[in-house]
């Protein structure tokens, strides 16, 4: 199985840099056969680009996003694929194009275009800082180790081996909180 | 003598001087031109019309960042009367840079854009060549040519395609101008045997967003020149290879053959690009000619000029006016449609930038000094020039009789001019003064591009200067035909490139080092995919004094001035008649001022970016569209 994990996010932005973060520690360390460890901040429409040449049966990403959790809060989910309006796609493509590095347009972009595998897991961390900086928040730091941890396990874990819950853009109620 | 406004004439020697006599030389006077009317009178319009509705697209989408527009619609006389441009977002470049190390400038400014990075590393690193006194060597003035070139590959395509594109697609036309659609269903291309479309109908159904072939075939070319700019400029959008003095990329053979298969595939997608838009224009001039007032406005504009002969360029500012005429695309400022000056000296002293509209505080006046009364070669400038501005940010409420956006408003010469893809054609096609080549000839009226064989036969396209009708028809055909332009000047550089390569000279750059003592002052003159670009820095005791910037949407975008003149996207959208088939304000979608609008290539984050009480800055900080989800279908 060929495994893709993309860290999301601008760089230097604080909390809102732990998906980079994230795939930086574990560019590190000895990858597991099949798993391949990137800074996917590059553009979600290179990034369909790239999957499109290096199709692969999972995709894992992790990114901080707002989404009103608990400070540092970590929620994971399988996307259940389900895209909203046209509108919004196509606002999420001229976002793409002209620069937007986002969790959310990213996963918009990528299903759209046929380049994302159906089984795409999602991490999201509830930043609390938003500013400059290369430090992240108390609450976002202490959970570092284990947020690394949790995304090698779920792009390592067989099919169908305790699978996080299907839900939609954002999580909605079926996130799972680690 | 090129200046009608501000106090300069010239001596014997073509030399300019202020007038003398003139107790406050610089101080503001109106240079006439077209007005908004006052918002007591639209006030006044509103309550006395019930036709007269205010119709804001907040955020105008399909442009890349964050702006909108606020304007007053007559539906029954079918035309704008009023409109207003804002910048929702602050910059603050300007002020991230004072203090830094003049070589941090190229890697933080190139974060002003998502799309256009390399170009303000480029404008930063000359600019610092400008004051350092730092030449690069052939080769690396070669290199940066091409680089940016491949930029403006992925920016034509992107702007046609994917953000102005659909605005003329089956699904936006025959939602917004039914009668128009079948039409074209109806209508036979004029060039269908180069693009491929027998109906301008079939041409529309292809603009469509996210399915159309031309929607996606434009993703995928944006992927070719990406391809070929890393590799000489390392990352796209922000190049690691940029530096004073040059390029630091590494040259061979393989990098050379690996970035003509990619260039070599915009010979034909330049010829196919040129042919649509001319079918579309012709055709709605053709439907209705009334298309021709969409988004016009007075032929004023303004560029830089950019990609430099290895001969010419010696990076200083005493013969910038003698090595800025000899660049591939001319510099040069256009008034009523006629070129007025090509000397970069001219166009730097007759720029000055104004706030009273802007959230800004005012840095004349109240006893402060003006920095320097003139520039580096004794020519006068004004206080309001961008050496001299200091930028004070001063968030406020919105309010259209004082401030309303965190663009400033550049003039030249006084005048709102615009920037754009095209007024580097404009520029190039009047002056005459392109370097000899096969490729490309200025006639004095057009630009004749021969393009090479491909899968198409060898085809030479002709940009004529559209003197009769400046509106957004024109500055989107200009755009695809200023694709087929870049391509050959990249093809050229290429050229130049190879024959250094076959004898070995394959040295990009000149070392440097920043001085510790003195002041120095430098001026990046270089262009945007978008047109105009200029970052103005001084250096004191080897850190950064003072550094701005000025882009194309700081132009285009920019709000009313102290004069009362409108700003570009402005007076387009008080040009543009109502042709939208609707009697009902709630069906109104605005089509024809969107279409002016993004006629523009707005780029917002080079103009504005957010800023919070506490310092910084979210996902916005490159971005565009704020997170706001799309009010409007078009």
């Amino acid at each position: 199985m060929r495994v893709l994990v993309g860290g999301i996010g601008y760089r230097n932005l604080k909390d809102h840099s732990i998906g980079v973060s994230v795939s930086d520690r574990l560019m590190e360390l000895p990858a597991p056969e099949g798993v391949l460890i990137e800074d996917a901040s590059y553009n979600p429409i290179a990034l369909v680009q790239r999957l499109e040449t290096g199709p692969v049966d999972r995709l894992v990403l992790v990114a901080a996003v707002n989404r009103g959790r608990a400070p540092g809060a970590i929620g994971y989910y399988r996307w259940d694929g389900k895209l909203p309006s046209a509108e919004r796609i196509q606002g999420a493509v001229a976002e793409a194009v002209t620069g937007v590095i986002a969790l959310d347009n990213t996963l918009m972009v990528g299903r759209h275009f046929g380049a994302f595998p159906e089984d795409v897991v999602v991490v999201e961390v509830e930043p609390v800082l938003e500013e400059f900086g290369d430090e992240f928040s108390i609450e976002v730091s202490s959970r570092f180790e284990s947020l690394c941890r949790l995304v090698m396990t779920l792009a390592t874990a067989p099919v169908g081996f305790d699978p996080p819950p299907i839900a939609p853009l954002g999580g909605g109620e079926a996130v799972r909180m680690a | 003598m090129c200046f009608k406004n501000l106090p300069v004439e010239f001596d014997a020697s073509g030399k300019p001087f202020l007038k003398e006599g003139i107790a406050n030389p610089y101080a503001p006077k109106d240079p006439g031109g077209p007005k908004q009317l006052s918002h007591g009178q639209i006030e006044e319009l509103l309550k006395r019309n019930g036709h007269i509705q205010s119709v804001d697209f907040d955020p105008v989408t399909r442009v890349a960042g964050a702006l909108s527009f606020h304007s007053a619609v007559d539906l029954k006389e079918r035309k704008v009367v009023e409109a207003r441009s804002m910048a929702t977002l602050f910059r603050g470049y300007e002020v991230i840079m004072v203090g830094r190390d003049p070589r941090d400038a190229i890697f933080i400014t190139s974060r002003a854009c998502g799309v256009c990075g390399g170009v303000h590393s480029a404008t930063s690193a000359m600019a610092t060549e400008m004051a350092i006194g730092c030449v690069p060597p052939p080769a690396g003035i070669l290199v940066r040519n091409i680089a940016l070139a491949l930029e403006f590959l992925y920016d034509h395509p992107l702007h046609l395609h994917l953000l102005a594109g659909p605005d003329y697609s089956a699904l936006i036309v025959g939602a917004t101008n039914p009668s128009l659609l079948a039409r074209a269903k109806k209508t036979p291309s004029l060039k269908g045997s180069i693009h491929g479309y027998s109906t301008i109908g079939e041409l529309m159904e292809d603009l469509n967003p996210l399915s159309g072939k031309l929607y996606l075939e434009a993703l995928h070319m944006t992927r070719v020149a990406r391809e070929a700019y890393v590799l000489i400029a390392g990352k796209y959008p922000h190049p690691q290879t940029m530096i004073p003095g040059g390029m630091s990329t590494t040259l061979d053979l393989t990098v050379m053959n690996e970035m003509l298969v990619r260039l070599s595939q915009f010979f034909d997608y330049s010829k196919k690009l040129c042919a649509i838009w001319d079918d579309i224009t012709e055709f709605f001039y053709d439907a209705n000619p009334e298309y021709k007032k969409v988004g016009s406005r007075r032929a004023n504009m303004i560029d830089t000029g950019i990609f430099d002969l290895p001969d010419a360029y010696d990076a200083t500012y005493k013969n910038a006016g003698a090595w800025g005429e000899k660049r591939w695309a001319t510099p040069g400022v256009i008034v009523d449609g006629e070129l007025v000056t090509t000397d970069l000296h001219a166009l730097n002293i007759g720029l000055e930038e104004f706030v009273e509209h802007s959230f800004y505080e005012e840095w004349t006046g109240s006893g402060q000094r003006q920095r320097y009364a003139t520039d580096p070669a004794g020519k006068p400038l004004s206080p309001y020039h961008p050496w001299n501005k200091v930028t004070k940010p001063r968030p406020s409420g919105q309010n259209w009789k004082e401030k309303y956006t965190w663009d400033t408003a550049p003039r030249w010469d006084r005048m709102s001019m615009e920037a754009g893809a095209y007024a580097r054609l404009w520029n190039t096609a009047v002056a005459k003064k392109l370097p000899d080549n096969p490729f490309i000839e200025s006639t004095g009226h057009s630009l004749r591009i021969r393009l090479p064989k491909g899968r198409l036969p060898e085809t030479e396209v002709e940009w004529h200067v559209p003197k009769d009708n400046w509106n957004a028809f024109e500055r989107n055909r200009g755009r695809a035909y200023c694709l087929a332009f870049t391509t050959m000047i990249a093809f050229n550089q290429w050229i130049a490139l190879m024959d250094r390569v076959k004898i070995g000279d394959t040295r990009t750059s000149t070392p440097f080092e920043i001085p510790k003592t003195g002041e120095q002052l430098g001026v990046g003159f270089w262009g945007a995919g978008r047109g105009f670009l200029t970052h103005h820095m001084s250096i004191d005791r080897g850190a950064v004094s003072n550094y701005q910037i000025v882009t194309p949407s700081t132009w285009n975008a920019s709000p009313t001035d102290r004069f009362g003149q409108a700003g570009p996207y402005e007076e387009a959208a008080l040009g543009t008649p109502l042709l939208e088939e609707t009697d009902d304000p709630k069906a109104f979608k605005g089509i024809d001022i969107l279409r002016a609008l993004r006629s523009f290539d707005p780029c917002m984050p080079c103009t504005t970016h957010i800023h919070t009480g506490e310092g910084v800055v979210t996902r916005e900080i490159n971005t565009c569209a704020c997170g706001v989800d799309e009010p409007a279908t078009v």
